[in-house]
């Protein structure tokens, strides 16, 4: 069942159009991201979501029914704001109590509402705080409290957790997700963080000048996007245009690292054609296979190494190695060696496979 | 603590000593001065007991009524002006629109009651504009009456009101308000709960501004105001000039600003008043 939808949604600042005909569905109980770089309209679309804004051609449906010309205090939708904007001179509770207040519940109702949703987001000691004296994380959790208090069909967030700092950042992302999956309400979530975006929600939609671009599950969009921009603003990708020499199931395509076979991913893709193929850095193992380059630069990132690896038939590619992997071989032929034998150094000579690679449009 | 460092806190004393005596004395002595002319001669109080008397009272209480009202008129313009300016003014033109709007803070006073003389006159501008559309048949009178004083009252401190408003209201998160709607807010409750609570302040110190200013105008009432109405300021001047009753001018005087004073304190005794005040 569908929640809400943005049917062919347009709005024009003088010559500019910042959003572009955008339509998409968000269905009941669903965690849907909007995502895309600052300044692609996803923040625009939201408010006119909200109601803050109308667009100029279009429809804004919630459960069917259409509430485009609905302002926002009439709309069965709530919103997050970036900044949280609680209202300085009322109490946690007063805050949490207010469209409650509004919508006219009598104040028994009401009291309980309150301790309910204050007791959904763990903050019910601080009822009577002033917001003023809670931390970034609290104030967090009361913004959503206000929001979610009167049980709205659909709660909008707009880069709510963007002011936290990276640990409470992360904490607060698996708590927005248990408390959406609790009050078992839609959430669409605006964020320009592509990871916050794939760690919560189910389907994801990205966002560029105005438009949408590609919708799904992020797996699917990381795995296989449907363009090159998709897959550039996910996560690193490198992507490589070459001609197409066979078309079976796969597609096998002539590339600077060599012959790839790659996943059609939709696109009809003839021989002698030109197409673009992307690979994930986890799609290549490092250490076998028949592509030869040296490594130019290379980075930490905790859990794994990144590298870029200039091929010796040109082109580069991003790499990741694992702790599992096997050590890099130096320019000599002897291993790498240092603190961490496994560790990539500019200068070494790799060998390379890739496993995994998918057509994307240009 | 060392001994450079008494030495220093010495100088300090005395560098910022003496400017605040000189301060204190330029305030205080005429203050002193004053007040000794309203019990003199030797320890009466037969000039407050004429100045509190019911003959004076009714001025009091008149001067202060226009100060009440004027203040209430300029606070119910301003708000809304501010208001818009703040938060629905496209960026670029507010500088100007605002230095339009307290431009009559640049000019002549005097000058500005006398505008509104020609203004309102029977063969003013606007009994010429009202006559010759036809809207009424005789010119109207505007002049030299309670309506061409308030007028002239609170144009001219309006644009104290407005600006000292307008500080609170920039600061106001307009985010604040798009929640409140959001909630389910109408219009009345979004100014009710979020923007009077945040611009109190500004209103409280623009009222403190204006309110015994207005009360104790000379001016406007002189050059703007009827023969029948008396306002403090007059009877303070007459009683100066025309009497030569020092003693008894300088009771009044006492007696306005003690009522001012307590008018004050009053509105401080409001636990929510002041904790806006002390903001400031």
């Amino acid at each position: 069942m569908t929640a809400l939808a943005a049917d062919g949604i347009t709005k024009t600042f003088g010559d500019e159009r910042a959003v572009d005909d955008v339509e998409f569905t968000v269905d009941d109980g669903e965690f849907f991201a909007l995502i895309g770089p600052s300044g692609c309209g996803k923040t625009t679309t939201l408010r006119l979501l909200a109601g803050l804004s109308t667009p100029d051609t279009g429809a804004v449906r919630v459960g069917g029914e259409d509430i485009t010309d609905q302002p926002a205090r009439e709309r069965p939708t709530n919103m997050v704001f970036q900044d949280l904007v609680l209202f300085p001179h009322m109490t946690v509770a007063e805050n949490v109590a207010y469209g409650l207040k509004q919508a006219g519940m009598p104040a028994a109702d009401r009291t309980s509402r309150v301790e309910d949703t204050l007791a959904l987001v763990e903050m019910s000691q601080f009822a009577d705080r002033d917001p003023t004296q809670l931390s970034g994380g609290q104030q967090q959790r009361v913004a959503l409290a206000r929001a979610l208090a009167t049980e709205p069909d659909v709660l909008l967030l707009d880069e709510p957790l963007s002011s936290l700092d990276r640990a409470l950042r992360a904490e607060m992302e698996a708590e927005f997700r248990r408390i959406q999956r609790d009050a078992a309400t839609s959430f669409l979530y605006v964020t320009h963080d592509q990871t916050s975006a794939m760690s919560m929600a189910d389907r994801i939609a990205v966002m560029r000048d105005g438009q949408i671009r590609d919708i799904g599950a992020p797996d699917r969009l990381y795995e296989r996007p449907q363009t090159r921009f998709v897959a550039d603003f996910l996560g690193d990708a490198t992507v490589f245009s070459g001609t197409v020499t066979e078309v079976d199931s796969t597609v096998t395509v002539d590339t600077p690292a060599g012959t790839v076979r790659a996943d059609p991913n939709g696109q009809a893709a003839s021989v002698d054609e030109t197409v673009s193929v992307m690979i994930r850095p986890g799609s290549v193992t490092v250490g076998t296979g028949s592509i030869t380059g040296t490594v130019i630069d290379h980075a930490y990132k905790g859990f794994f190494e990144e590298a870029t690896v200039e091929l010796s038939s040109g082109g580069r590619l991003t790499v990741r190695r694992g702790e599992d992997s096997t050590a890099a071989v130096r320019a000599d032929g002897s291993a790498a060696v240092g603190s961490d034998p496994g560790a990539f150094a500019v200068g070494d000579s790799v060998r390379l496979q890739i496993t995994e690679a998918v057509l994307v449009e240009a | 603590m060392g001994a450079a460092d008494e030495q220093g806190t010495l100088r300090d004393g005395v560098i910022a000593g003496v400017p605040v005596s000189v301060a204190i004395a330029v305030g205080v002595l005429p203050l002193i001065v004053l007040f000794v002319e309203s019990i003199g001669p030797g320890l009466g109080t037969a000039a407050y007991q004429e100045a509190v008397s019911g003959l004076y009272r009714g001025t009091l209480l008149y001067s202060l009524g226009v100060g009440v009202v004027v203040t209430g008129v300029c606070l119910a313009i301003a708000y809304p002006v501010t208001y818009w300016v703040a938060h629905r003014c496209p960026r670029r033109y507010r500088l100007a629109l605002l230095v339009t709007l307290t431009l009559p803070l640049w000019l002549n006073y005097v000058v500005l009651n006398y505008s509104w003389v020609w203004i309102l006159a029977r063969g003013g501008l606007l009994n010429t504009v009202v006559t010759s559309f036809g809207i009424f048949a005789e010119p109207l009178d505007l002049l030299y009456n309670d309506i061409s004083m308030f007028i002239g009252f609170v144009y001219i401190y309006l644009p104290y009101v407005i600006l000292t408003l307008y500080v609170s209201m920039e600061r106001l998160d307009y985010q604040l308000i798009e929640a409140a709607r959001d909630l389910g807010a109408p219009n009345r409750r979004v100014f009710l709960d979020v923007i009077l609570p945040s611009t109190l302040p500004g209103a409280i110190a623009a009222a403190l501004i204006v309110y015994a200013r207005i009360a104790g105008a000379f001016a406007t009432p002189a050059i703007l105001g009827g023969p029948g109405n008396v306002m403090i300021a007059s009877l303070i001047t007459e009683a100066f000039r025309q009497y030569d009753d020092y003693g008894f001018a300088a009771a009044l005087s006492f007696v306005f600003l003690a009522v001012v004073v307590v008018a004050l304190l009053a509105g401080a005794t409001i636990p929510q008043v002041r904790e806006e005040l002390r903001q400031w």
